[in-house]
């Protein structure tokens, strides 16, 4: 799968069962529709939250390609962050500096599942060992 | 079952003729379409030539061309030991001279099937969502059911047939298409030459007509001839297991799957243990594919009682068609006073498949494309796909150096070379 930003050929992170696909070089992650699927550990839940993002258009910016169906993707405002969602479903995007931004943030979506997954990989001080 | 290997001879032959006839016979009319009165010296010329190269091609590599049409990855036993475990206990159990080659394409979809020259050269193959979703008894089965089709000869014919068929398909799109595009012309052409412009206008209509309906012919014929196949596969397939019901309930899962085969197409798709083309929900009873319906061979799989011998199938098959095809004979004479008893084995312990089966069958069709796999010692797994050349990779969790371990490029570089004694 190629990173929506840069084109670039992406890696797979699997921890604790759920996979992330990272960008080497802009850091930017993508998030299946069946890796949300199972980090909420339910279909009816994942769509509630989908739902639940709001739409916005950045002027100026041009909506980014989904790595799967290639279709131009919805811009999403979730608490001031902003991401990338596939019309068709397909999974979520988000750039490097919207990651940096939930990991600081107290509250990202209910129960923070998504938020918890990618502190886990991204902002472990255990991992990093400070 | 020395006449059943005399009728399969006899079977390609008549297929050469007549594949053949069909061809020169599409040749005169497009010959005489094209280029008027005296253009069928060319136009059969012509279809006389690509019918030696396609037989000649066919033979020779008919096995190369449909593997590299249906994306079939030649692996080694350690990416799926299993998998080479009952293809070599049925390699046994067949008594065929040499371990056929073993493929796997990665594709979700599950199915199988076998091809190749001759029991000396021949090849199974899986898909890698048929190993996800079977269990052992299951695979076995399958792989049961595709070592038959090449100890019963089958799969010269089926691998020829599917060769030719394909080119039949392709030959008429490139003329329908050439028709589409270059239409213009033709017709200022025509109308210098008024005499002949009229029969030429008929053997156009008449070209058309056949490029239309020689790919149908041609798959009805091949449909006509290879339904007996399938189950007698299926009744050979019982000899070597002992156990029907894993070869039924494999049929009964691979039907099941609502996932399409991406790489299957017209052509293959004879090849397949189950019809991989039929549409979502038909497959278990679709009467218009090259199979006999999925359901009826299930049926009876799970009627045969007593024995697994010929007999005891032909009975099970006799008894579910009652009335109008009671005396078919699936199995030829020999096969039938094989009476000798073969005990059915007891069921035993059915395996529970995995729970994370999922994500072992993304990886195993990450494997399959060449991925690199890495284990940090933080816990992270990381895969590599091969279009991202990189010496090492610093963990996005806990920021070690990681170096790609040796035996990883080893296993992808034996990996192609497997590949490349194939298309020698
Ligand atoms: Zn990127
Ligand atoms: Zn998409």
């Amino acid at each position: 799968m190629n990173c929506p930003r840069c084109g670039k050929s992406m890696i797979t992170l699997e921890i604790k069962e759920v996979e992330i696909d990272y960008c080497l070089s802009c850091h930017g992650i993508w998030l299946d529709n069946g890796e949300l699927e199972l980090l909420l550990r339910d279909a009816k839940r994942k769509e509630k939250l989908l739902q639940s993002f709001l739409l916005t258009s950045v002027p100026g910016e041009k909506p980014l390609k989904c790595p799967v169906c290639h279709k131009k993707m919805l811009q999403v405002m979730v608490k001031k962050v902003l991401l990338d969602k596939c019309r068709h479903g397909h999974g979520l995007w988000f750039d490097n500096d919207e990651l940096q931004k939930i990991l600081e943030m107290g509250d990202f979506d209910p129960d923070n599942t998504i938020k918890k997954h990618l502190t886990e990989i991204f902002n472990n001080k255990e991992a990093k060992g400070e | 079952m020395w006449e059943l290997i005399q009728t399969n001879r006899r079977r390609s032959i008549v297929l050469f003729i007549g594949m053949g006839l069909s061809l020169l016979l599409l040749g005169f009319f497009i010959g005489e379409a094209f280029w008027g009165s005296d253009g069928w010296i060319a136009g059969m010329s012509i279809a006389f030539l690509i019918w030696l190269i396609m037989s000649a091609v066919s033979y020779f590599s008919g096995d190369a061309i449909v593997l590299a049409m249906s994306h079939a990855k030649r692996v080694t036993p350690e990416i799926h030991p299993r998998l080479f475990n009952v293809v070599e206990e049925m390699k046994i159990a067949a008594n065929l001279p040499t371990m056929p080659k073993v493929y796997i394409i990665p594709d979700i979809a599950p199915n199988a099937f076998a091809t190749g020259r001759n029991p000396e050269t021949s090849s199974v193959v899986v898909t890698a969502g048929l190993l996800e979703k079977l269990d052992r008894d299951e695979l076995q089965g399958v792989i049961a059911h595709e070592v038959s089709h090449i100890t019963n000869r089958d799969i010269l014919f089926m691998t020829f047939s599917a060769v030719i068929l394909g080119s039949i398909v392709f030959l008429s799109h490139i003329f329908l298409r050439s028709l589409w595009f270059g239409g213009g012309r033709r017709s200022s052409s025509r109308s210098s030459s008024k005499g002949g412009g009229q029969l030429q206008l008929i053997m156009m209509l008449i070209a058309i007509l056949l490029a239309v309906l020689a790919p149908i012919m041609a798959q009805l014929l091949y449909f006509a001839i290879s339904r007996k196949r399938e189950y007698l596969a299926d009744a050979s397939a019982i000899r070597l297991t002992r156990y029907p019901e894993g070869l039924a309930s494999a049929l009964e899962k691979i039907a099941a799957s609502d996932i399409n085969l991406e790489s299957a197409n017209k052509a293959t798709a004879g090849l397949f243990i189950v019809n991989p083309l039929i549409k979502k929900g038909q497959r278990l009873t679709a009467l218009t594919s090259t199979h006999p319906p999925v359901l009826e061979r299930i049926k009876i799989l799970r009627s045969i009682a007593g024995g697994a011998n010929y007999a005891d199938y032909q009975r099970a098959y006799s008894s579910l068609k009652q009335g109008t095809e009671t005396r078919t004979s699936i199995i030829p004479p020999s096969g039938i006073q094989d009476t000798k008893k073969i005990e059915l084995t007891k069921p035993g312990k059915r395996e529970i498949t995995a729970e994370s089966s999922r994500r072992k069958l993304d990886d195993l069709i990450r494997t399959l494309n060449d991925f690199v796999f890495l284990q940090c010692t933080c816990g992270l797994k990381i895969k590599i796909p091969p279009d991202l050349k990189v010496n090492n990779i610093s963990c996005p969790r806990c920021g070690r150096i990681l170096e790609i371990p040796l035996s990883q490029l080893q296993r992808i570089k034996s990996r192609w070379k497997a590949d490349k004694a194939t298309n020698a």
